[in-house]
């Protein structure tokens, strides 16, 4: 193991407080200005930082930064704390200035990738790293605040579901401005900026002030993010190319979902997940009414998508019945067994090698669009004036999708069935012992999971108007798993996070697009390396894969009592 | 006839599988680890013996060449093993059991894209993103010997004396040398091996080294037999090659040759299965069936050497 000799030490940062604090504000000023200096020698890199005194938007992002590192520190020496409420104003400089330095290092990066060499870089963008740098120094020089408690204050009613609103809105907004950026490097520079705001939220205990509304307007809540939702495709101005990624999205996402019930809550590792997606998407085309499909029965959609999922979910009761016998690793492989089968039976059922049934390898093209009570998804309509396109329609209907997903996993999650997932999880044999079904949860673990993935993949098959095997190979199973796995296992946010993610970076990163790869899979070697727990973790996960951790222990313990329920144990 | 031709291809595919399967076996009876980047070990082997062979100067294809393109595919794997070891698994040794399997697969997918990516980027090397003709030595390749009505590939019978050397030197390695029996007290009880002034690190390694040079003899041997090799080869033969450590009972050194063996002669009796189900194109679901069903009924596998308990 390898050890960093700790530079700034507790006794160092006593003795440097008040200097690290004018330090950390200098920084922050600098790297405010600098946003009006250029700072790449081209146009062409970013989205134009070569003007002396208009910034670009991603210029005006690290002014944002900036000031939000010197406001924070200046708030933490003038603001007195007002009864038990704190505000970890240092926590949250801290935060700032590391995103900060971070976020100019990559745009610096990005700029010198997309010119050829550190040399387009212009003298802005080095006050800018300086600043940073200066910023970033001075904050690890100042002594660490007490956790921000900001979780137990309250506004008024009105004011906080207004507040709902705006966050809703402001995140609507983000996308929507993310989605619009075409450059690369831009794109990862905004992912790093919001990551670092969001950072920035949480230590300073606006995020257990969110969390608290959240929990106290959930329903305001529930329904403003299906409002955004819903309101997106109206913002892409009738352009599809966008909405094609979302359905994308939505349906790994749907998957993902589905894979979580078996993995995060019930912890049976299942390799083999992506079948059961494909059994859906070839049940759903085999009923279809495409001149390839070979049933001759066409059942109205509904009953395809109960069909879909009755299929899937009998599969996913023949994988999981070996878990009788085998757990742990074995299980795993029995999975990835059970998915190459699917494959090659897939490619088989030709008329050649087996009975015709998917045309093999070719599998079955032209499946038409839905139509649902006279509404048909293939052609666009116009409401209120702006046009929605073939991928918008798709995308109302895998939101409804989506919802009934996230709806059962939260009913089961919360259920008798959830606990006994968690104890068997836990300790299987304690839990037997003391009477839960572990064979039967089990079982109806992979499902449950299967079912959500089968009715997936039904509406997966219309939307992609072909079905084909080779769309259903191990590497899909794997980036499920990552996605459970890099969001937070057993949580809905971070899985919805983690394959927004996994989805979208491929689409914008089209400049790497031959190393995605190998970066997804460096990436998910690094993630288990330092936060096996995932991004957004549950706690009692996050406790899970931090046995020895007292600190984190007693930290969670205290926010226990606080707060009164375990984060992320719901939604 | 049918039959015996189909037991000697399935003997000498077999043999392909006992020597990959080794080194899931060493290193599952250590330290409880699925190995998900073995196939891919293999895979490196085989690219390290092509290198070998490009790098000599000429088109020559005597059979002098074989040692040095087995020596350059050894310590390509051996030392692509070692990395993984040290830099993807060991910081995660006492990590719960899902973090390092995830690891493994991240491993997997990273040293496929690093071949199919950087292979071919070196001046004068084939590009890697398709399937890349692997040379024909001499001796061990060319017209196959014919026993009356068999045909018995030479390749296929150098893979089946290549195990059985590979075989004999394991055993003496295991049971005779002071390193080989360290190993076996470490997958007995790592603690009290530690205890005993036993170095478990470096046991861990030399588990790892092993497979991997065993991964390499069998890269090679598959590029004489099939001709050619390319970067996905890893990923089903690993899988085949697992399905062989298990069906011989995991961590039983033996057990992976013997299950090796079986799974190759069942996969080409399945060839000869008649009507629908059976022929060339059901061989790999009849062997993952016979994983499955190994793991549901007899999961301390053939020859079974001890049910271990994963939790």
């Amino acid at each position: 193991m390898i050890t960093v000799p700790r530079l700034v030490t507790p006794e160092r940062q006593q003795r440097s407080d008040p200097a690290g604090g004018w330090v950390a504000i200098a920084g922050g000023v600098i790297l405010a200005a600098s946003a009006f200096l250029p700072w790449a020698y081209s146009f062409k890199a970013l989205d134009g930082m070569t003007l002396l005194g208009f910034p670009s938007p991603l210029q005006y992002l690290g002014l944002v930064l900036g000031l939000l590192v010197a406001g924070l520190v200046v708030c933490s020496r003038r603001i007195k704390p007002k009864g038990k409420i704190r505000v970890g104003w240092v926590r949250g400089a801290k935060a700032a200035a590391t995103g900060a330095l971070v976020y100019i290092a990559i745009i610096i990066l990005s700029i010198a990738v997309e010119l050829g060499g550190l040399i387009n870089v212009v003298y802005g963008g080095w006050v800018a790293l300086l600043g940073a740098a200066i910023a970033f120094a001075g904050t690890r020089l100042m002594i660490m605040d007490k956790p921000a408690t900001l979780a137990q204050a309250q506004l008024r009613p009105t004011l906080e579901i207004l507040l709902v609103a705006v966050v809703m809105g402001a995140a609507l907004f983000a996308t929507a401005f993310a989605l619009n950026i075409d450059d690369g490097g831009a794109f990862v520079s905004f992912i790093a900026f919001l990551g670092a705001f969001v950072a920035v939220l949480f230590r300073v205990g606006a995020m257990g002030f969110l969390s608290g509304v959240s929990q106290r307007h959930r329903k305001v809540l529930i329904l403003a993010a299906f409002v955004v939702a819903f309101l997106f495709p109206f913002t892409q101005g009738g352009s599809d190319a966008n909405m094609s990624i979302a359905t994308q999205v939505i349906i790994f996402a749907a998957a993902a979902m589905g894979l979580n019930i078996t993995v995060g809550l019930a912890g049976l590792l299942d390799l083999g997940y992506i079948a059961f997606l494909g059994a859906g998407a070839f049940t759903a085309a085999v009923l279809s009414r495409s001149a390839f499909a070979t049933a001759d029965i066409h059942p109205p959609f509904i009953v395809v998508v109960l069909i879909a999922g009755a299929v899937s979910a009998t599969l996913g009761l023949i994988i999981g019945s070996p878990t009788l016998r085998v757990s742990g690793d074995y299980l795993a492989i029995v999975t990835l067994a059970f998915g190459e089968i699917f494959r090659i039976s897939m490619i088989n059922l030709d008329g050649e090698a087996g009975p015709n049934i998917t045309h093999g390898s070719n599998g079955i093209p032209a499946i038409p669009d839905l139509t649902l009570f006279g509404f048909d998804f293939g052609r666009p309509h116009i409401v209120l004036g702006i046009p929605l396109g073939r991928f918008s329609n798709y995308y109302f209907l895998l939101l409804v999708l989506i919802a009934f997903v996230i709806l059962v996993f939260v009913r089961l999650n919360n259920s008798r069935i959830g606990r006994g997932w968690v104890a068997i999880r836990e300790d299987e044999k304690a839990a037997e012992a003391m009477g839960v079904n572990v064979f039967g949860l089990k079982l109806f673990a992979f499902a449950s999971g299967a079912f959500l993935a089968g009715i997936a993949g039904a509406v997966k098959a219309h939307q992609d108007i072909s079905v084909t095997p080779d769309q259903y190979v191990f590497l899909e199973s794997a980036f499920l798993l990552a996605a459970v796995v890099l969001g937070g296992m057993g949580t809905v946010l971070g899985v919805l996070v983690g394959a927004t993610l996994l989805k979208l970076l491929p689409e914008k990163l089209r400049f790497v697009s031959d190393f995605r790869l190998m970066i997804f899979a460096l990436l998910l070697i690094i993630m288990m390396r330092f936060r096996p727990e995932g991004m957004i973790p549950s706690q009692r996960r996050q406790l899970e894969f931090h046995e020895e951790d007292e600190e984190l222990a007693e930290r969670i313990d205290e926010e226990v009592e606080q707060t009164g329920a375990l984060k992320g144990a719901g939604i | 006839v049918d039959i015996l031709q189909q037991l000697i291809n399935g003997l000498s595919l077999g043999a392909l599988y006992a020597l990959i399967a080794v080194g899931y076996t060493v290193v599952y009876g250590i330290i409880q680890l699925i190995n998900f980047a073995h196939g891919e070990i293999f895979m490196i082997g085989a690219f390290g013996a092509l290198t070998a062979w490009i790098l000599i100067p000429g088109e020559s294809l005597g059979i002098w060449q074989l040692p040095i393109m087995l020596v350059v595919g050894m310590v390509a794997a051996v030392g692509t093993s070692l990395l993984t070891e040290r830099f993807a698994y060991r910081p995660l040794r006492n990590a719960p059991r899902l973090a390092p399997l995830i690891t493994a697969i991240g491993v997997s997918v990273f040293l496929q894209e690093f071949i199919r990516l950087f292979y071919g980027r070196i001046p004068g090397f084939p590009d890697a993103k398709r399937a890349i003709t692997f040379p024909q030595i001499d001796y061990v390749t060319g017209p196959a010997i014919q026993l009356g009505p068999i045909t018995i590939q030479r390749a296929a019978l150098f893979t089946i004396i290549a195990l059985v050397v590979c075989w004999v030197f394991l055993y003496v390695f295991v049971n005779r040398t002071r390193m080989g029996r360290a190993m076996q007290a470490t997958s007995q009880d790592p603690d009290t091996a530690r205890l005993m002034g036993i170095n478990v690190d470096r046991i861990i390694m030399v588990a790892f080294a092993l497979g991997a040079a065993l991964a390499a003899v069998a890269g090679l041997a598959w590029g004489l037999r099939y001709t050619n090799i390319d970067f996905r080869m890893g990923f089903l033969a690993g899988l085949k090659a697992f399905t062989a450590a298990v069906l011989g009972g995991i961590g039983n050194i033996n057990g992976a040759v013997v299950g090796g063996l079986v799974l190759g002669l069942v996969e080409g009796m399945a060839t000869l299965i008649p009507g629908t189900f059976g022929g060339s194109a059901w061989k790999d679901v009849w062997a993952f069936v016979l994983l499955i069903l190994v793991l549901v009924f007899r999961p301390q596998g053939l020859l079974g050497s001890r049910v271990v308990d994963r939790a």
